[in-house]
């Protein structure tokens, strides 16, 4: 297109009203683009332009009662919320918990299986269907197994000679449980990102290292984790920014409960949004979500691209 | 090409518009379970009968209250008519996403529904409660009862509970020989609306309540509450370990398999446990009225209502409909498809009281005229969440009986701004 142009034959010369499609070619590259604009403006911009209005807003679930100006108080409030403190503890608690454990899992079984997966296709596939599952399905499957009178893990403690457990309804347990539902959900998703990494190792440092006598732990602590940085920094990125929004464990298996110990952020926002009819203070927490979302990825590519 | 592409894209938005438009006359917004099904079946029959298509939008019980809310905030007219559960018809009403249904009643001959509806099934119609105009019509009778094993009750030297010490005698003595694999009660403790559930007809049978009469007042931190946390406490000690986290389903199941001896639980789980696919209890569990404290016990009503959203495009359709199904007739075939009516003539029908399933009609007509509505406020659904995670924390363990009576009270009396 843009070669006709250049040639100097325009179009309207050699078609008799063809402005429209003269214009249409000179304009063509914005108008490749609008429907991506357009979808994104729909989509992400004015949806995000709107939380921050919202959030400076005080909103009536009565539709005939003006939105009130609040300016900062949604966030002022924020600071004394004693619910907002203990759900962004959990959170706080259950990301680090949560992921950490999956990243050692996932790395370590992509290290031991690294040399044999190639002959071991069915047990990739195996290994990856727990994050194939939809979240919902998953969640009832563990309030299932859960279950402290019918469920298949209390029942296996009755035949051991253990003591029976209340997983998700014991204070001291109930988040264990959740952590235990995801990390089984999402190491696979660690897993195959590191796979990935290995698979894509060049051969000679390790040839080199083993010449010069290095140990199997000093080529990992030397060779593969400077080399898997970026992999780890993108794996560690994309778990943690999902595991800030957790919210289909904690709904089926726990609600929040028992004694608050598992209500998490995603949770509350929910809770204030659509069961207390409050979106103004919704917005504001989830703008605070975002904030700390924003801040941990900029942090992540920084390291990333230290690790280049 | 192009042309060929607007002309076929045309035509497809024009049949889109006119079957949407042909879609549905009145859509309804229904729960999943029991009640849901049985008006969307009504509905199907509405449509052969009268030719009006009502279309029914499910959703599950939560999601109902929020998508109800959303239309009402967003005036978006998606929904002409609610079933609701009755706790949130303060918060629909109070924020104009009811219809006042006086002037349909009076273009309809009537000056209001008739008498046949038990008395407390209308007063919590009514907004204000019992006094102000009608804002919508019971469609199912939910009140809790009492349920018991009698012949384990018995062998644990309690005849008949009437009171919530005989309960606590019986569910001991049924707990300690039940070598941790058999309770003698079982409760929902999960958090937020279960735990209150299953707390607020021992709340009120020790005289207690969450507001004074007038609602002026926080009324949770009194010696009347102590009382009945001190009951709910014992029985959650005779209760199965994980009660923390039971919801409806949980304590249907235990009661069910036969693994718990009693609970407190809704009429539409009498189905289930004479239901020999799904109970083992088939003619083995007695229901009775809510035992009492110090005074007389109250069961929680929990009715599911009909109610015309404001912005509705089809009012008068609506309310027709309404009206048909909440003949007694169609309040009838409802309880024959497993809702507990809200007639007294269908509670006392001869063809339904000799049937075994609906032996226990007399027992809930009674829990209902002796229920007590939840605190008509509406920010209900928030009150419900803080006095819950109180009651959570004390169940738990994680804080003691009375400072989750503290705390609650603080706690309300912070959402509603009273003192």
């Amino acid at each position: 297109m843009l070669k006709s142009a250049s040639d100097g034959t325009s179009s309207t010369q050699s078609r008799p009203g063809g402005g429209l499609e003269q214009w249409a070619e000179r304009h063509l590259r914005y108008l490749m683009l609008a429907p991506t604009v357009l979808i994104l403006l729909a989509l992400t911009i004015f949806p995000s332009l709107y939380m921050f209005y919202a959030a400076v807003h005080k909103i009536s679930p009565n539709p005939d009662l003006p939105w009130e100006f609040v300016g900062a108080g949604n966030f002022a409030r924020l600071l004394s919320d004693a619910q907002f403190h203990v759900a962004l503890r959990n959170t706080i608690v259950f990301t680090v918990v949560a992921v950490t454990i999956e990243f050692l899992l996932g790395l370590g079984l992509a290290l031991l299986l690294d040399k044999f997966i190639r002959r071991l296709t069915f047990l990739k596939t195996v290994l990856m269907v727990p994050m194939m599952l939809p979240p919902i399905a998953v969640a009832i499957t563990w309030k299932l197994i859960y279950e402290p009178q019918f469920g298949v893990l209390n029942e296996i403690m009755y035949r051991l000679g253990l003591p029976l457990q209340a997983w998700a309804g014991d204070v001291n347990l109930a988040m264990f449980s959740i952590i235990v539902a995801d990390v089984w959900q999402w190491t696979p998703f660690i897993f195959l990102l590191m796979l990935a990494g290995l698979a894509s190792l060049p051969v000679e440092p390790y040839e080199a290292a083993a010449l010069d006598g290095a140990s199997s732990w000093r080529q990992f602590w030397d060779l593969t984790i400077p080399f898997l940085k970026p992999v780890i920094a993108i794996a560690l990125l994309l778990r943690v920014m999902d595991a800030l929004r957790l919210f289909d464990l904690v709904f089926i298996l726990t609600g929040g409960g028992p004694a608050d110990r598992t209500k998490v952020l995603s949770l509350y926002i929910y809770q204030v949004a659509y069961r207390f009819a409050d979106p103004g203070y919704a917005a504001a927490i989830s703008l605070f979500v975002l904030f700390v979302t924003i801040v941990l990825s900029t942090w992540f590519m920084k390291r990333m691209r230290l690790a280049d | 090409m192009v042309r060929k592409l607007f002309l076929t894209l045309a035509a497809a938005a024009s049949a889109l518009a006119i079957s949407g438009a042909a879609w549905a006359d009145i859509t309804v917004l229904v729960p999943s379970g029991s009640e849901g099904d049985g008006l969307r079946a009504a509905a199907a029959d509405y449509a052969k009968m009268k030719g009006t298509k009502v279309e029914t939008v499910q959703a599950p019980y939560a999601n109902v209250f929020e998508q109800g809310a959303n239309a009402g905030a967003t005036k978006s007219g998606v929904f002409d008519i609610v079933l609701m559960d009755d706790p949130w018809i303060p918060f629909f009403a109070e924020n104009g996403h009811l219809e006042d249904l006086t002037p349909f009643f009076k273009n309809a001959g009537l000056e209001g529904p008739d008498n046949d509806f038990l008395s407390k099934s209308l007063a919590i119609c009514r907004n204000p409660y019992n006094s102000g105009p009608y804002v919508c019509l019971p469609y199912v009778g939910n009140a809790q009862m009492f349920f018991y094993d009698a012949a384990k009750y018995k062998e644990a030297g309690v005849e008949a509970p009437k009171t919530w010490d005989d309960v606590l005698k019986a569910s001991k003595a049924l707990t300690e020989g039940g070598g941790g694999r058999y309770f003698g009660y079982v409760f929902r403790g999960g958090q937020g609306n279960p735990v209150v559930a299953d707390f607020m007809p021992i709340f009120w049978s020790y005289g207690a309540d969450l507001f004074n009469a007038d609602r002026s007042k926080v009324t949770i931190d009194t010696p009347e509450g102590a009382a009945a946390m001190k009951t709910f406490m014992a029985l959650r000690d005779v209760s199965p370990k994980g009660v923390e986290s039971y919801n409806a389903n949980e304590v249907g199941t235990a009661l069910a398999a036969g693994t718990s001896a009693s609970s407190i639980n809704w009429p539409n789980w009498v189905a289930t446990f004479e239901d020999p696919s799904q109970s083992k209890m088939v003619g083995k569990i007695s229901y009775s009225p809510i035992p009492a404290g110090t005074k007389p016990g109250s069961s929680e009503i929990g009715h599911w209502t009909m109610g015309i959203m404001s912005a509705s495009k089809n009012k008068q359709e609506a309310f027709d409909f309404m009206l048909w199904a909440t003949s007694p007739e169609q309040i009838k075939i409802s309880a024959e498809r497993g809702n507990p009516p809200v007639r007294a003539s269908v509670f006392t029908d001869p063809e339904l009281t000799k049937q075994e399933k609906f032996r226990h009609y007399p027992v809930l007509m009674e829990a209902i005229q002796a229920s007590t509505p939840r605190p008509r406020h509406p920010k209900w659904p928030e009150i419900e969440n803080a006095f819950g995670i109180e009651l959570s924390k004390a169940v738990a363990g994680t804080i003691t009986p009375e400072e989750a009576l503290k705390n609650s009270q603080t706690a309300v009396e912070q959402i509603t701004g009273l003192k």
